[in-house]
């Protein structure tokens, strides 16, 4: 009968010493790991939320009904989820500390096989606890979802339009319409403690609409109409994003909330509403450029533009895409050396003209801010 | 290591045929293809009541509007059906022959059954065309064009496929392979082709009749 | 029939003449196959591995300092697709093909060389997937490849297509394999119910792969067709649906989440008994939840389409809780298997312990994201990554390293070397938690997942550098079981048939094992038929009695081939 040799049986007991002392020191190291990565971080701007205290183990501050009720049952999952974490990893501990094998384990440990009352006791318990689980999963989400509900009519509709790589907010009763441009996208304004209904389109490839502070998202699919009910409850501006994978824009598919009094938004609109002021006149012998057309495939037309340097100018932009808006934005050519991002797109099929910053002599990228690999080169000389 | 008994056990050999122990290994093998042929279809099958359920709750006309009679059970669609149909019969004849030791008369099933399958493609070709160059529907007129064309191409393919199949067998046949105990391959081109016989009853009850 | 269809008649082949690149070329022996599939896995593990680490490199602080937007879409596609499809499925493949058959004592697989077929149609699928690089960009779409975003790009996702549907004909070719060589080739007395559970791991799996590969199969057909031919599928201008691109992807892939994970279970459930000196406790429960686990695995797949708005979400949710239950049985039996036992630490068993204690964790964060107004919110974020990265590399990673030390004696005939592996382990348990476990606390925040860029808010650059430290921590726990494997392969071959007192029939033959396998096989009265020969019938083995080889075998025979002792 082989048994463990002696020498074995002094090599286990060294291996187990050192997996015990590995496996408790690894357990410290997580947990430490962990307590250092939620603990509060001191010298930080107040980020996502207001005074925001960066991530922990609970979803971060919701300002939204919807987010609330969530927030508010997370806790419970949260602690069942702890409770099965310690018991199952505190007996695997036990068993690790209790049942190493000795030098002195010469015979065979009891050889049970199983039994079926234990057997039923661990099927039936964690039934009765997902069981649980799911009633009240059920109920939230029919909390949460109550904006469904045909008869219960929201105050206001914002019809969100998500394409390659921008968001379109539209109040549509109000006649304002908002395509973000650049990197930070465009702002919704709502005003707090009413029924907002979000309705989700796409154009071309699917979407996600989401404002982390609502902890909620929706897609937007092409083809397809979704829509939720949002009740955002505190005053302030919330960073929102895309979240649907769309490609090589999708990171900077940015927009934000702002949530407003009433009266405070009543004054938005009036200001959205009022006819914006005219460009500033260019000199008439202003230099004009053409960029005849742009879309996605085949990029700008031509590709090679000149100017005088240090001269106002300005750039006629006509969008041949169908579907698809661009809009002409030059890198680093901002006094400060940032770019200058094109302040209103030019819609499928229309043209736009653009005033951008005069510029020292030199080479410039120009580009499309929503489709940041569409680039054309802007030679500015004498 | 010692043991009482020396059995070992060795990679099953094909055409090891008069076994007690259930299904044939090489049968058992190409019945598991077909479930997962089948899924396959399921796939495809999935994505026709899809769309056609997407079409009928958006209050839209299933065919599509102006598609409504180009899919049709005319008369090459039907006869094709039922020499395909048919072609079952004879495959099943020729394995009833085989299995009693009649290999001349599997050979002549498998001969007739070739040409009906080779028809059934020829008469799926011409339909091809005359939809393509008559009416003008092809795999690119819309989500009907698509599913129509993708779910009878793959058929199609699969037919093709169990015509080389049986174009073996019978060429094995004709070399004087396969006896009433050996003729694992004639059970499995059987059973190949008998599934994709009931995929096309499938097929054309949905597109040419149900729609 | 179907066996014709392969062109090299090559049968076991015991001449030496042939050189020793052709035998390996044509070789249809499982073993030789499985040894291909694990060397094979392992480099395509090596290049997902350094992808990551470019992925995470990029993400270590914030803003774009590394890769461009472009380069990192394409990284995470292929680094998906790699893993899943040319790691950790390969390298479970070999691992049952080399030990499956052993372990039900057969010679071989059912059709040897549709085996060699499956294992060759890998590298030729790595190699179209890669070739995408060559031809201005790989896949860009993500590992999951959402239409209507997959129907634009260009040829490498093409490229992608083609390489899944091959990856996908060698999986279904294998699952038909495995499944007939389990149905048909099992040893006399070797009943359903005395089979080792990697067997019954092995033959779930199976069951899984063949019934939703096919699925995907016709969905990528589909997009194909809507790529290149002018398909209306996806596209919702001709009448087709996106979405129905997520309900066929993930009726194949909530399975593939469990034909990842299945094998791991399989092997852990090997190791616990061994390493325990104890008999698998509930070995019935056990099968009853792999079954149930893959029976449930096709009712879950809109739990990753919540957002969608598109189905029914009390039925996914329900059915995505209920398949919790099946996996804590499985954990509590563990438990007890090792309960009273004399636990001997060496490194499968680390592995083994490494798994459960991790593994729980990607369960639990799988059980909130049942949680459908939870699912809202961290849908798409960074929990989602921690969850099935704890599922992937704390359980399938740490499944594939004790499978991989538990059986590399009866590969090899050479032991590893134990102090090497227990750095490896140490590494790789930090790294794992370094790595994925801060990614739940961005995801908890609002992080989204696949994007270059994130926005520098309180608390996400260090979590996202201490994920990236994480990540390089894995890439130095790799370090030493090269090594390993390098100076033991060099070494003499110093392991014995059993070295670690055993109970299953792999153990029974020599190490390791020749081409024909078997010389002669112990009486097979239990599921541990080696245990039953060392020790003696148990009372429990006993009472099976005399249930004896109800099943006929007719591929046996009673005398050994030539060459054998």
């Amino acid at each position: 009968m082989p048994l463990v040799g002696l020498r074995q049986r002094i090599a286990s007991v060294r291996e187990t010493r050192f997996a015990t002392v590995a496996f408790v020191a690894v357990l410290a190291a997580i947990s430490a790991a962990c307590s250092g990565a939620a603990a509060g971080h001191p010298g930080y701007e107040p980020g996502y939320g207001p005074g925001g205290p960066g991530p922990g183990f609970f979803p971060l501050q919701p300002v939204s009904q919807g987010g609330t009720l969530v927030s508010n049952f997370y806790p419970f999952i949260f602690w069942i989820a702890v409770a099965v974490f310690v018991l199952v990893e505190g007996l695997l501990i036990w068993i690790v500390l209790r049942y190493r094998r000795r030098p002195t384990d010469t015979e065979l440990p009891k050889q049970t096989h199983g039994n079926g009352v234990l057997e039923v006791i661990w099927t039936l318990i964690p039934a009765i606890i997902v069981t649980a689980m799911f009633v009240f999963t059920v109920d939230t989400l029919g909390k949460v979802e109550t904006a469904q509900d045909p008869a219960d009519n929201p105050q206001m509709t914002v019809d969100v339009t998500g394409f390659q790589w921008q968001w379109t907010f539209e109040y549509k009763d109000k006649g304002i319409s908002l395509t973000g441009t650049g990197r930070d996208g465009p702002t919704m304004a709502l005003p707090i403690n009413e029924k907002i209904r979000i309705r989700l389109h796409a154009t071309d490839v699917i979407h996600s609409f989401y404002v982390p502070q609502f902890l909620y998202k929706k897609d937007a699919i092409p083809g397809r109409t979704n829509e939720f009910d949002v009740i955002v409850q505190q005053v302030g501006t919330y960073a929102g994003q895309c979240a649907e994978f769309c490609g090589i824009g999708h990171a900077d598919m940015h927009f934000t909330v702002q949530a407003m009094t009433p009266a405070d938004f009543d004054a938005w609109v009036a200001q959205q509403q009022a006819p914006p002021p005219s460009a500033s006149a260019l000199p008439s012998n202003a230099p004009l450029v053409s960029v005849t057309s742009v879309g996605v495939v085949q990029g700008f037309t031509p590709k090679e533009l000149s100017v005088a340097a240090d001269t106002p100018w300005s750039v006629s932009l006509t969008n041949s895409d169908a579907a698809v808006p661009h809009n002409f934005s030059i890198h680093s050519a901002n006094a400060d050396g940032s770019d200058w991002n094109a302040p209103i797109n030019a819609d499928a099929g229309g043209s736009v003209t653009y005033q951008p910053p005069a510029l020292a002599t030199g080479e410039y990228t120009f580009f499309c801010s929503l489709h940041p690999n569409m680039t054309g080169t802007l030679h500015v000389g004498q | 290591m010692t043991a009482d008994t020396g059995v070992i056990a060795v990679p099953h050999q094909e055409h090891e045929a008069g076994h007690s122990g259930g299904i044939n290994t090489a049968l058992l093998g190409m019945l598991l293809f077909i479930g997962s042929e089948t899924m396959f279809f399921a796939g495809l099958f999935g994505a026709y009541f899809n769309a056609r359920a997407a079409a009928l709750s958006q209050g839209q006309t299933w065919p599509p509007p102006g598609l409504e009679n180009v899919i049709e059970p005319g008369i090459i669609p039907v006869v094709a059906t039922i020499i395909l149909i048919a072609s079952s019969f004879t495959m099943q004849w020729g394995l009833w022959r085989i299995r009693k030791g009649d290999r001349t008369g599997m050979n002549r099933a498998l001969a007739v059954t070739f040409v009906m399958g080779a028809v059934f493609l020829g008469m799926q070709a011409f339909d091809y065309y005359s939809l393509v160059i008559e009416h003008g529907f092809g795999i690119n007129s819309g989500i009907y064009g698509t599913l129509f064309f993708t779910m009878t191409g793959f058929h199609g393919a699969h037919v093709f496929g169990g015509v080389i199949g049986i174009g073996i067998i019978l060429l094995r046949g004709v070399a004087g392979q396969f006896s009433g105990k050996h003729h694992v391959a004639v059970e499995a081109v059987s059973a190949y082709w008998h599934f994709v016989d009931i995929v096309w009853i499938f097929l054309f009850s949905t597109l040419y009749f149900l729609k | 029939m179907a066996t014709t269809t392969v062109t090299h008649p090559g049968t076991i082949a015991y001449q030496g003449r042939r050189s020793w690149i052709y035998e390996w070329l044509t070789t249809t022996d499982h073993k030789k196959i499985g040894k291909m599939y694990i060397f094979t896995s392992f480099l395509f593990f090596i290049a997902g591995g350094i992808m990551a680490l470019l992925i995470r490199t990029e993400l270590a602080f914030p803003g774009v300092q590394f890769v461009d937007a472009e380069t990192y879409n394409q990284l995470f596609t292929i680094h998906g697709t790699t893993m899943i499809f040319l790691f950790v499925m390969p390298m479970f493949v070999g691992l049952a093909n080399f030990i499956v058959p052993l372990q039900i004592g057969a010679a071989d697989m059912a059709f040897p060389r549709i085996n060699a077929l499956s294992f060759w149609m890998i590298p030729l699928g790595g190699l179209l997937l890669y070739s995408g690089y060559a031809v201005g960009g790989a896949a860009n779409a993500g590992w999951t490849g959402y239409a209507p975003l997959s129907a634009q790009g260009g040829a490498g996702l093409d490229l992608w297509l083609m390489a899944l549907v091959l990856l996908g004909m060698s999986s279904v070719l294998g699952a038909i394999n495995f499944m007939t060589t389990i149905f048909k080739m099992r040893a006399p007395g070797m009943t359903l119910l005395r089979m080792p559970l990697f067997v019954w791991n092995t033959l779930v799996t199976s069951v899984l792969l063949l019934f939703a590969v096919p699925v995907l199969t016709a969905g990528l057909m589909m997009l194909f067709i809507d790529r290149n031919y002018g398909g209306g599928f996806f596209d919702p201008a001709l009448g087709g649906n996106p979405v129905l691109w997520q309900h066929v992807f993930w009726f194949f892939g909530h399975p593939e989440v469990y034909i990842l994970i299945l094998p791991a279970f399989g092997i852990v459930t090997e190791i616990l008994p061994v390493f325990s000196r104890k008999p698998l406790f509930g070995y019935k429960a056990f099968v009853f939840a792999t079954s149930a686990i893959g029976a449930l695995g096709f009712s879950v797949w809109a739990h990753h389409m919540f957002t969608t708005g598109a189905v029914y979400l009390p039925f996914f949710s329900f059915f995505t809780f209920l398949i919790s239950v099946p996996t804590g049985i499985k954990f509590f039996n563990w438990l007890a298997t090792m309960w009273g036992g004399q636990l001997r630490f060496s490194t499968p068993l680390l592995y083994a312990l490494g798994f459960i204690a991790l593994f729980l964790i990607g369960g639990l964060d799988g059980a909130f994201l049942a949680v459908v107004p939870f699912d809202f919110h961290v849908q798409d974020t960074y929990w989602v990554v921690s969850h099935l990265h704890y599922v992937l590399v704390a359980g399938a990673v740490f499944g594939i390293f004790a499978g991989l030390f538990y059986w590399f004696p009866k590969m090899t005939g050479r032991m590893l070397n134990e102090r090497l592996g227990k750095w490896q382990f140490v590494l790789l348990f930090v790294g794992t938690n370094l790595t994925f476990f801060p990614q739940h606390l961005l995801g908890l925040d609002g992080m989204i997942r696949r994007i270059v860029d994130y926005a520098p808010n309180p608390g996400w650059p260090e979590l996202n550098l201490l994920s990236s430290i994480g990540a390089f921590v894995i890439a130095l726990s790799i370090l030493p079981f090269i090594w390993n494997v390098f100076i033991t392969l060099r070494g003499p071959r110093n392991a014995p048939d059993d070295p670690w007192e055993a109970n299953t029939l792999e153990w029974a033959t020599t190490s390791p094992p020749p081409s024909y396998n078997f010389d002669s096989l112990p009486p097979i009265r239990s599921e541990r038929p080696l245990f039953d020969l060392r020790h003696g019938l148990t009372p429990h083995a006993a009472a099976a009695l005399p249930a004896g080889p109800t099943e006929t075998h007719d591929e046996t025979r009673a005398d050994a081939p030539e060459g054998s002792k």
